[in-house]
């Protein structure tokens, strides 16, 4: 594993200063009487009490004591974990048909001359694009989003796939072919793993292709859902909460990116270093 | 590490993180409105019913709150959908996901027009738009419909707003195409009034009251296109075939929805309660907003002016009022609209 320089001195300083200075700013932004009406601009204060509220039981207010639980129900985590486990199914269907397909359009011509135009066509729509259709086809429920996300993430994978593959040196392939391994073998002891960080790089950007659709695809029924909700509030005049959601959206896609460059560290940790 | 036991170690992971997130089981059993069944619960009824509500304060929220369905038909299977427009409703009936749904008096008819012509009849009226949806105009720039000529008013287009104002307009005598009419979602109004991008807008809740309390001045309710003999309503549609299997729920779901208008009228304060939880406002505000509609029990339901003869020619009316929109592709016959309109069920709960 590469190693950095570790964290010595002030290295940490200019990122907590500018931090600093974007919540004095926003606070003072939000006290002034630049936005008008003063409700389309919260405070950071009032975000986190929107935070807070939507994470715990709250008094629903205004001189009743009915205590509701969390948002619509839910508490904003489960509406982010929702959100999270349809990416989850979505990503792991495409993962299971894209590098297959990748794969097999990356070592056969034939497949790929005849599959290639349609791979290209499904890349170039944004998979909003087919909702309405899917939603006639398959309902309202999750199916619909499933099916939307699928068609998102899978293919960057495949593509990634094959451009991997063709990466793949020859005389590695033919080297093990003469040694007197089937073709099979010459895949998965040799292709595979040399495609290995084509595929994590594939992934990488289907999950965050697969985010911003699932925010979207959540403004109809989309509650539990983090997209749905900021969507909700949005049209409910709450707007700390909708600063809130956007803040955890855009926080959430950070640390999923975190967490498939680790894999990819462990997978294929020669990567960058040939 | 050897590559198998890193791709294990990923596998598992990844399982990890799945079954972590498969345990949102959602709020179901928490806080409840806390309610019995107002009557003797049915325990034959077992249908599986998949609603999809609207945040509009009136009795349907209030049924929802209360758990009142839930409770009467223990052994039913109940799904609420929330949905931000009777558009959204619309389109979830049409990838028959829906068996009862809210809408507005304009999406019902889309959904009885062509193309659509979906196999849905109006069960139920939930409620008349009165000063709940109202044309309000900024610093006095007018004080009647005319006097709004060659001004901005921005409404969503295609909604029961939108055709009261069109009715507003050819009411006073004018021609709408001297109007400067904008699309725009209620969101999207309250910012561009504050700027000065628009003169005027017919809108509902909570827009309305931030425009009311921005310098604003209703000049029109839709009460007052609706006793010009426009009225518009949110109405609840039910499929075709939920209806002929399940006859005992939709009364059962009509009965439900009667108790929840009678509250409204006779313990307001716990109405509020259920449509401050459900909608997102004070109970205060709850309050004021159910002046702002009328709401028709079983018995009125049922009788000529609405379900039982008049609502058909209403719709009928809006159908002609969506065509000029491209909201629709053919206006149907008159007697489309009466057929797809069914009291039946407001019969059942009136007795």
């Amino acid at each position: 594993m590469r190693r950095r320089p570790r964290l010595l001195g002030l290295s940490w300083l200019p990122a907590v200063v500018t931090a600093v200075g974007v919540l004095v700013l926003w606070t003072v932004v939000a006290a002034s009487d630049w936005i008008q009406p003063a409700y389309l601009a919260p405070s950071p204060l009032e975000v986190w009490d929107a935070f807070v509220r939507a994470n715990t039981y709250h008094p629903v207010g205004g001189g009743v004591d009915r205590v509701v639980r969390g948002e619509e129900n839910y508490f904003l985590w489960e509406h982010l974990v929702v959100s999270l486990r349809r990416i989850a199914i979505g990503l792991v269907l495409a993962i299971l048909v894209g590098v297959p397909l990748g794969l097999l359009m990356g070592t056969v011509e034939s497949v790929r001359r005849v599959a290639g135009p349609y791979l290209d066509f499904l890349r170039s729509i944004p998979p909003l694009a087919y909702m309405g259709f899917l939603v006639a086809w398959f309902g309202i429920y999750d199916t619909s989003k499933i099916w939307l996300l699928f068609l998102a993430a899978f293919p960057p994978i495949a593509l990634a796939t094959i451009n991997g593959v063709r990466g793949v040196r020859e005389d590695q392939v033919n080297a093990v072919l003469s040694l007197g391994a089937s073709r099979r073998q010459a895949v998965t002891s040799v292709v595979l793993p040399a495609t290995t960080p084509d595929i994590l790089s594939g992934i990488r950007v289907a999950v965050g292709f697969a985010w911003t659709t699932v925010v979207a695809a959540e403004l109809v029924n989309g509650l539990p859902g983090i997209g749905g909700l900021a969507y909700l509030s949005g049209t409910q005049n709450k707007i700390a909460l909708s600063v809130a959601c956007i803040l955890v959206i855009g926080l959430t896609a950070i640390a999923l990116d975190f967490v498939i460059r680790l894999i990819e560290r462990t997978l294929a940790p020669w990567r960058g270093k040939a | 590490m050897l590559p198998w036991k890193k791709s294990v170690l990923t596998a598992s992971l990844l399982t990890l993180a799945l079954s972590a997130t498969a345990c949102v089981g959602g709020g179901e059993e928490a806080t409840a409105g806390g309610s019995d069944c107002p009557w003797e619960p049915d325990e034959s009824i077992t249908a599986t019913v998949r609603i999809g509500y609207q945040k509009i304060p009136n009795g349907d929220v209030v049924v929802k709150d209360q758990k009142i369905l839930e409770s009467c038909a223990p052994n039913a299977t109940i799904t609420w959908s929330n949905f931000a427009s009777g558009g959204d409703v619309v389109q979830a009936f049409g990838g028959k996901s829906l068996d009862l749904g809210l809408v507005g008096s304009s999406p019902a008819t889309k959904a009885l027009s062509a193309p659509l012509n979906l196999p849905v009849s109006v069960v139920w009226i939930h409620d008349v738009i009165g000063a709940a949806e109202s044309l309000v105009v900024r610093d006095g720039a007018a004080t009647d419909i005319a006097g709004l000529k060659r001004k901005t008013i921005a409404t969503p287009f295609g909604s029961t707003a939108h055709f009261s104002l069109l009715q507003a307009i050819s009411d006073a005598g004018e021609d709408a195409a001297d109007y400067k009419l904008v699309n725009a979602e209620p969101e999207q109004i309250a910012p561009a009034w504050t700027r000065g991008d628009i003169d005027a807008s017919w809108v509902w809740d909570p827009t309305l009251s931030e425009l009311k309390k921005d310098k604003g001045t209703v000049i029109l309710t839709s009460e007052d296109t609706a006793k010009a003999g426009k009225p518009t309503f949110d109405v609840g549609i039910a499929d075709n075939t939920f209806v002929e299997k399940n006859p005992d729920f939709l009364a059962l779901w009509a009965k439900a929805q009667d108790h929840a208008i009678a509250q409204i009228a006779d313990d307001p304060d716990k109405a509020a309660e259920s449509v401050a939880v459900e909608v997102g406002v004070t109970t205060d505000e709850a309050k004021a907003q159910f002046d702002g509609f009328v709401y028709l029990s079983a018995a009125e339901q049922a009788g000529p002016d609405y379900l039982g003869g008049k609502l058909g020619k209403d719709l009928f009316a809006t159908a002609q009022f969506l065509l000029t929109q491209d909201g629709i592709a053919a206006v149907g016959p008159e007697s489309a609209y009466a057929d797809g309109v069914d009291a039946s069920a407001a019969e059942a709960a009136s007795k």
